[in-house]
């Protein structure tokens, strides 16, 4: 274990159940952030509330500005949203797992155009859930019933891809986030073998971090993932339901639990209820249960993360986790 | 080689699989008739754990993973019907879900239905005395009957009468003094942040973060620890020492024999008869009773006495009973199979039971569902017939792919009659005996398809369609609406 040379510390927590529309987020996947600060989060939503599928637009300041897209298959709709992108020229790109398709979002939200055939020849994909463009503005995909990362233009012609199904060295079980560092390596959570993979920007296996399990530096189906400016490794370890930080050679640094506090929304709405303001000053989270379930544990505890899916770091180094089974993220800053 | 069974034998075990579990296929039909009746019924008694891919489920349905939703929560529960090796296991989560009847529409989140399926599933075959104080404990009971609301000195009866009216002895075996008494008992018994938790439910909201689930707390300074006298028991009891009291009455295995004889033998009366009708089979009652007090309240030794007795392996026993929704839905999609994870057709199978009047997770009242010939109307059997139709209309599925290659064994290279073929059809499905003019008009149908051969690819096709066409057919059967 190597000893961080910083902490983490809790900053805010943006987000509201939007289970009934309105401001807010239901059953967030994905996040990316913009570089004049806008926040898109897209949010798959359930079978009784389709008006709330669709990518919702914040700001760090908690200001919330509306919708792009919603549920169908029409262009700009979207079924099983799972990943988010920005190319160089700030359109947003959209990956859909039910849809099999890329949409392309100008810096509008106007729809301009869909791309992507499901299948597992070269150029076709199956079940799209990472998306990154890397520093030559190409649209890395994490293809994961394919077991396999593509490359592909910004308009969706193949440039190539690695990867197969297995457990060895450069081998995948349905991975999904992708991210890339500074000098261009690539890292993949490859998420059915709890293990992050790092790579040569074309593709080379370089090194592998983690194994199953839930001690330091061992995963739970890790998901998203981010690395800063030093190097180090954020990743959403979605089963353990925690972030953990690795340095930049692998070594566990510390992790996340969550403690999030009521979001400026969260607080107006239990303002304006009198009755859930009375009763709501009443509950005191209760730490100690008697399940070992990490899901069920974060299903009772409010403040830690629930299903955290998904890290975004900002220019400043800020850390955004997004929950999808609590409807927000939280906010922490370097110590 | 493989062993021939008698008909006789075929018969019985079908019944004890479609009655102990959802039906059979034909895999299943012969792994247990290689093992024999009795080593069945062990194996049915004492399960492995289900190996459930509770990661997949919860990153292709998102809404399996809060479970706050009732739709999601149903489909959830209807998938591991579907899957488990486990059956009669999970048959008896949904006889606890009838009897303990708790419902996802006022817990608000399906979350903590869920939760308490669990606990059946972990518990529901063995010590009743221990279900019974994990009932208590659990949360969704507590919030379902308002135990948050039973305080020292201001009881809410609503637990303390349900538990003796409708979950362990029936009414006419105690007094409303007992009632009382056993309020008191469960007095300080609730769910952490009660308050918070009670208003939200009221509100029903998800609000601001989702639901937060529910955990048992006893809160002693809450307690009523006052003498208290209960069924002629004095003294300072509480909700452990109630159970207790309750499960050595000789009334408590009698109610319960008489639900499991409802649920897995015949229909019974409802239970608000119950105090003024004797039991179709009081012998039947008796056994269960004697091997529930042998066995020290073992629900398992209830279930082996039920299962190896000649009041449930006669003849007159079979197909005497309506399939519920559940039982009819869940049957039928694992005899078509390839259901490797929830699906399109395990939230249409939560439609199509709710439209048939058993919405899963949420029971119409306290007094859970009655079944029998209610099952049964024109609506409901139209949609009991649209959904096994579409079910089976895939010969793709790995289910019917099996019936299709037992047809072509049978074919042994020659080719079949529509007689030979509805006769094989009705056996897979089974065995289901039909009346002569049922077979007729089965017969007819399937002549109206043309001759059944696999001698070439051409033929082989155009059998396989028959083949879906008829089990499609045989679906809408009376006979096949019967377990």
């Amino acid at each position: 274990m190597t000893t961080a040379t910083f902490q983490l510390q809790y900053t805010d927590t943006i987000g509201f159940v939007a289970d009934q529309g309105g401001r807010g987020f239901h059953l967030p996947m994905a996040m990316v952030i913009r570089g004049d600060g806008r926040i898109f989060v897209v949010s798959r939503s359930n079978t009784q509330a389709l008006d709330i599928v669709g990518i919702q637009m914040v700001t760090r300041g908690h200001e919330f500005s509306g919708q792009i897209g919603g549920y169908g298959q029409e262009p700009g709709n979207m079924i099983w949203p799972t990943a988010l992108a920005l190319d160089r020229d700030d359109k947003l790109y959209l990956a859909d797992d039910y849809l099999q398709r890329v949409t392309i979002y100008g810096r509008d939200g106007a729809v301009q155009s869909t791309w992507g055939t499901k299948g597992s020849a070269a150029g076709e994909f199956d079940g799209p859930s990472g998306l990154l463009f890397d520093a030559d503005d190409n649209l890395l995909m994490v293809d994961h019933r394919n077991h396999r990362i593509q490359k592909f233009t910004r308009h969706g012609q193949s440039l190539g891809a690695w990867g197969a199904y297995g457990d060895g060295d450069g081998q995948f079980n349905l991975p999904w986030g992708i991210t890339q560092d500074r000098e261009g390596f690539l890292y993949v959570a490859d998420w059915r073998n709890d293990r992050i993979q790092k790579f040569t920007p074309d593709g080379a296996f370089v090194a592998k971090f983690g194994a199953s399990g839930d001690g330091d530096g061992q995963f739970n189906r890790p998901s998203g993932l981010a690395v800063d400016a030093d190097g180090n490794l954020y990743i959403a370890d979605w089963g353990n339901q925690r972030v953990q930080v690795l340095d930049a050679a692998g070594n566990y640094l510390l992790q996340l639990r969550g403690e999030a506090k009521l979001s400026p929304w969260a607080q107006e709405y239990i303002a304006a209820n009198a009755d859930e303001l009375a009763a709501r000053a009443t509950y005191v989270p209760v730490f100690d249960v008697d399940t070992a379930d990490a899901n069920e544990v974060s299903a009772r505890i409010e403040p830690y993360f629930w299903d955290p899916v998904d890290v975004v770091l900002d220019d400043d180094g800020r850390v955004y986790v997004l929950e999808t089974s609590r409807h927000r993220f939280q906010v922490y800053e370097k110590a | 080689m493989p062993t021939v069974h008698s008909k006789q034998d075929v018969a019985l075990m079908a019944h004890l699989l479609r009655r102990a579990g959802f039906g059979v296929t034909l895999q299943e039909l012969d792994h247990c008739l290689d093992q024999g009746y009795e080593a069945t019924v062990e194996a049915l008694l004492n399960p492995q754990p289900d190996a459930v891919p509770e990661d997949l489920i919860r990153r292709y349905h998102v809404d399996q993973s809060d479970l706050r939703n009732h739709a999601a929560g149903a489909a959830y529960w209807i998938y591991r019907m579907v899957q488990t090796q486990a059956p009669l296991r999970e048959k008896m989560s949904l006889f606890w879900h009838r009897v303990f009847a708790t419902a996802a529409t006022k817990l608000i989140q399906a979350r903590m239905v869920a939760n308490q399926l669990d606990m059946f599933r972990d518990h529901g075959m063995g010590s009743f005395q221990d279900l019974l104080l994990r009932l208590s404990r659990d949360p969704a009971m507590m919030m379902w009957l308002d135990n948050q609301d039973n305080h020292k000195g201001s009881i809410n009866e609503n637990y303390g009468r349900e538990i003796l009216e409708l979950f362990s002895m029936g009414v006419g075996n105690y007094t409303e003094d007992d009632i009382k008494e056993c309020a008191r008992a469960f007095t300080g018994w609730r769910v952490v942040n009660p308050d918070y938790m009670s208003i939200r439910m009221r509100n029903n909201t998800a609000r601001p973060y989702g639901y937060i689930a529910w955990q048992f707390e006893y809160d002693d300074t809450d307690h009523d620890h006052d003498d208290k006298t209960f069924l002629g028991e004095t003294g300072d009891l509480n909700g452990a020492d109630v159970v207790a009291v309750i499960c050595r009455q000789e009334a408590t295995p009698r109610f319960i024999a008489r639900h499991l004889y409802h649920f897995f033998v015949a229909d019974e009366v409802p239970v608000p008869q119950w105090p003024h009708t004797a039991p179709r089979d009081s012998q039947a009652i008796d056994l269960m009773c004697q091997a529930y007090f042998d066995s020290d309240y073992d629900v398992s030794a209830m279930l082996r006495a039920l299962f190896n007795a000649d009041f449930f392996k006669s003849e007159a026993a079979r197909f005497a009973r309506v399939k519920s929704p559940v039982e009819m839905v869940v049957g039928t999609l694992r005899l078509a199979g390839g259901l490797e994870l929830p699906s399109p057709d395990t939230y249409a199978a939560v439609g199509v039971c709710a439209a048939m009047g058993q919405f899963p997770m949420n029971p119409p009242s306290v007094e859970g569902w009655q079944g029998g010939s209610e099952w049964i109307n024109t609506g409901a059997y139209v949609q009991r017939v649209n959904f096994a139709s579409r079910v089976l209309s895939d010969p793709g599925k790995p289910g019917i792919q099996a019936i299709i290659e037992r047809i072509r064994d049978l074919a042994n290279g020659r080719g079949l009659s529509a007689e030979e073929l509805v006769d094989a059809c009705l056996h897979i499905v089974g065995p289901l005996e039909v009346p002569d003019s049922t077979r007729g008009g089965l017969i007819d149908y399937a002549r109206s398809w043309g001759d059944v051969s696999f001698a070439d690819a051409a033929s082989t096709a155009q059998a396989e369609r028959t083949i879906v066409a008829l089990l499609q057919l045989v679906v809408t059967t009376q006979e096949y609406q019967m377990v």
